[in-house]
């Protein structure tokens, strides 16, 4: 793991600010892992907010809801950060706000309600993956360790702490529910030394021992890349090593990002689906960073047309994620999605690059590899097409978390030829 | 608004190839400065001569093979000062010119240049050298008088005449030998600085200086004329080596594992040739051999797959 320049600062002492009135919102029917959900509604139909407007297809799939009062305009295809163009459901916001109130037994819900809730309200793991939580919430063994992942190692990136600051409570509750249903010997609360304020919030809510949350404690990490990794949070803690093709339940733990402890709350206590999260928009080409409660479809373009958001120079790049392992996109046509944690506008002086040089074999590459890999041993193989000899060196066990790149001297974009190394792979 | 959507990671640090090499040409000031001390304007026009030379023939083979000028990465500067640094100061100025035109052309540009060349440049230089002129790179001078010694080293004293220089001299560099080998207190003070800036990994240092250390010290113990641990240590290009030259990262595993594997092969073959060898020293030709092993090393020392 590697030291990176954390760039969190203003945004990370900055108050989450609130854009609920979007006029429109594009909601992309694919913001998770699986199957694509299938859509419930008609064009020119009117929504309610919270209402289903797609639902799970399969196994491995999410429902979407309407995070506002709209009308349906159309289902088409938009722009999507991953798919380049996916169907989703386009609203047209109308005025109207709904309330939502604190459900009364919560104590009462059994583990098999509370997952279906969970199922229902259509959360996804927050913390980038979008991993439908209700299938990590029923795990074929028993589960000891549970985690809940507050890292938030990538630079920039300050939603996750702001959420920790402001709704600790939430996310305690939050937890609350995950131990019910997972009854785990163990919970972690992990979290890295530049987050002073929320190491002090989590131990005093620790201390107050009101929460249901059985032996639990706080894990305070150094501050390095890719320590909020699945894989190396789970190696760090209980020194084991979840390999490729390996999940977190076989070696009985469980993670969860403190956004998506916090979607729990709000979808068992006030039965309200995931469609707002809080953004972290920042970036030296804006003239003020920000943390945004923002509706789910949300589009980049509507937050500067609105002037929630402005530049102060143009921007070089737009990342939806973080830097390290974030996407450029091509335009401010994206919409937030719900594994949107930041939006980063990035200028000249921050992501200029100079040309790719040759390979030193100083092995940079090599020490900063969190899984033990050979990065200049991809790059030489790729650019020879050696295409059939990438697996033999392990090419599928790249979590591609970007720091060969980051740290290479001679400026090779290493994960570049890895993805494309793994698209060919034979 | 054209966007850049290049891969990520989107930001990259600051370190590009010609800081690395800038940070080795600091690292080696202090032995610049000890090599004027002792040798004088020798040191000077030998380390003018070996830089300009090396430089000169790198843009002259980046023209006719049409490429940009590969002045910027400082990788031509550092294999004329290591040059120098192992020739003795007496070399006349066509030699060390030539052995200058050998190691960039030969030692690097022929394999395709920086990161592509198997052996390190300036030991393909030094040897190319011992091979045509072997008289002129075993005439020595004596620090300060600059008077001519036949067969001063150190090494070559206690090899041949049975003779253990004090350790006083060889740490401060009051001893015959090449240009920047000399005086082992500038090249630690310069090795540090690598490690600190891990510009150099420890391991390989690590592994030779231990394994020379464990082998000198067994011997010493046996018969003291073979020489103690810091005489072997402070004498020859060992630190000159084992910190700058089996440091060079092209030539060099890339595994960690492998790095100590390369450092204890090193140290191996160093007090080999030593003890064994018609050779009082062996340094260079221990590095270069090593070298070529390295594509070896690298493939049977992989790290352990995460899982």
């Amino acid at each position: 793991m590697i030291k990176v320049e954390e760039n969190k600062l203003p945004q990370h002492n900055l108050r989450t600010e609130k854009f609920l009135q979007p006029k429109r919102l594009h909601l992309p029917l694919s913001q998770h892992i699986g199957k694509p959900s299938s859509p419930k509604v008609k064009i020119g139909e009117k929504v309610e907010e919270a209402q289903v407007l797609a639902e799970p297809e399969g196994k491995v799939s999410s429902y979407l809801h309407s995070p506002a009062r709209a009308r349906v305009l159309s289902i088409d295809n938009f722009n999507h950060p991953l798919l380049k163009r996916a169907e989703a459901v386009i609203l047209e916001c109308e005025e109207g706000k709904r309330e939502y109130s604190l459900r009364k037994n919560v104590d009462n819900l059994s583990k098999e309600e509370l997952v279906e809730i969970v199922k229902k309200k259509g959360i996804v793991g927050m913390g980038g993956a979008a991993f439908p939580t209700y299938i990590k919430l029923s795990p074929p063994r028993t589960i000891e360790t549970l985690i809940i992942n507050g890292c938030e190692c990538e630079p920039y990136l300050s939603s996750d702490y702001r959420l920790m600051v402001e709704n600790t409570e939430e996310i305690f509750r939050g937890v609350e529910i995950i131990f019910k249903i997972l009854q785990p010997k163990e919970v972690f609360f992990c979290v890295e030394e530049n987050k002073p304020e929320a190491i002090k919030k989590i131990n005093l809510f620790l201390s107050l021992k009101k929460f249901r949350i059985g032996n639990s404690k706080l894990v305070v990490l150094k501050s390095q890349y890719p320590q909020g990794g699945e894989k190396q949070l789970i190696y760090r803690l209980k020194n084991k090593k979840v390999g490729w093709g390996k999940l977190p339940y076989d070696f009985g733990c469980v993670v969860h990002n403190v956004a998506t402890c916090f979607a729990i709350y709000e979808g068992v206590y006030l039965d309200k689906p995931l469609i707002e999260r809080v953004v972290t928009f920042a970036g030296r080409s804006l003239a003020q960073p920000k943390n945004i409660w923002v509706k789910i479809g949300t589009r980049l373009r509507e937050l500067f047309e609105r002037k929630i958001l402005e530049f102060k120079e143009e921007p070089q790049k737009i990342i939806l994620g973080g830097p390290m392992m974030g996407i450029a996109v091509d335009s401010l046509d994206y919409p937030i999605l719900k594994g949107t944690s930041g939006v980063l506008f990035l200028s000249k002086e921050e992501v200029d690059v100079e040309d790719e040089k040759n390979c030193i074999r100083c092995a940079r590459c090599v020490d900063a590899c969190p899984v033990n890999l050979l990065p200049l041993e991809f790059v030489k193989r790729v650019k020879k097409q050696e295409f059939n000899r990438l697996k033999e060196i392990y090419i599928q066990d790249c979590i591609e978390c970007g720091n060969c790149a980051f740290s290479c001297p001679a400026k090779i974009p290493i994960v570049h030829y890895i993805k494309v190394g793994k698209s060919y792979a034979t | 608004m054209p966007l850049n959507i290049s891969a990520s990671p989107h930001i990259r640090s600051k370190i590009n190839i010609s800081w690395v090499m800038r940070q080795v040409v600091i690292a080696l000031i202090p032995v610049i400065i000890a090599s004027i001390i002792l040798f004088k304007e020798r040191a000077i026009f030998l380390i003018l001569n070996c830089v300009t030379t090396c430089c000169l023939t790198e843009k002259l083979i980046a023209k006719i093979r049409k490429k940009p000028s590969p002045l910027k990465d400082w990788s031509a500067v550092v294999t004329g000062l290591l040059l120098a640094f192992s020739l003795p100061p007496t070399i006349r100025w066509y030699a060390a010119s030539i052995g200058s035109v050998f190691a960039i052309a030969v030692g690097k540009q022929v394999f395709g240049g920086l990161g592509y060349n198997i052996f390190n440049p300036a030991l393909i230089g030094r040897a190319f050298l011992v091979a045509a002129y072997p008289k002129m790179l075993t005439s020595w001078v004596e620090p300060f008088s600059l008077q001519a010694v036949t067969s001063a080293t150190p090494l070559a004293l206690r090899k041949f005449s049975h003779i253990i220089t004090p350790l006083s001299s060889l740490f401060w560099g009051n001893i015959g030998g090449c240009l920047g080998e000399t005086s082992a207190f500038c090249l630690i003070l310069g090795g540090i600085y690598l490690l600190v800036r891990r510009i150099a990994d420890w391991r390989v240092p690590l592994s030779i200086i231990a394994t020379v250390g464990v082998i000198s010290s067994t011997f010493f113990f046996i018969n003291p004329l073979n020489g103690s641990f810091l005489f072997h240590l402070f004498s020859g290009g060992m630190l000159l080596g084992a910190l700058f030259m089996a440091t060079d990262p092209v030539t060099t595993p890339v595994t960690k594992k492998g790095r100590f594997v390369f450092g204890i092969g090193c140290g191996i073959l160093i007090m080999t040739i030593r003890y064994w060898s018609g050779l009082p020293e062996g340094v260079m030709y221990s590095i270069l051999f090593m070298n070529a092993l390295t594509p070896l090393i690298n493939k049977y020392t992989r790290p352990k797959r995460f899982q």
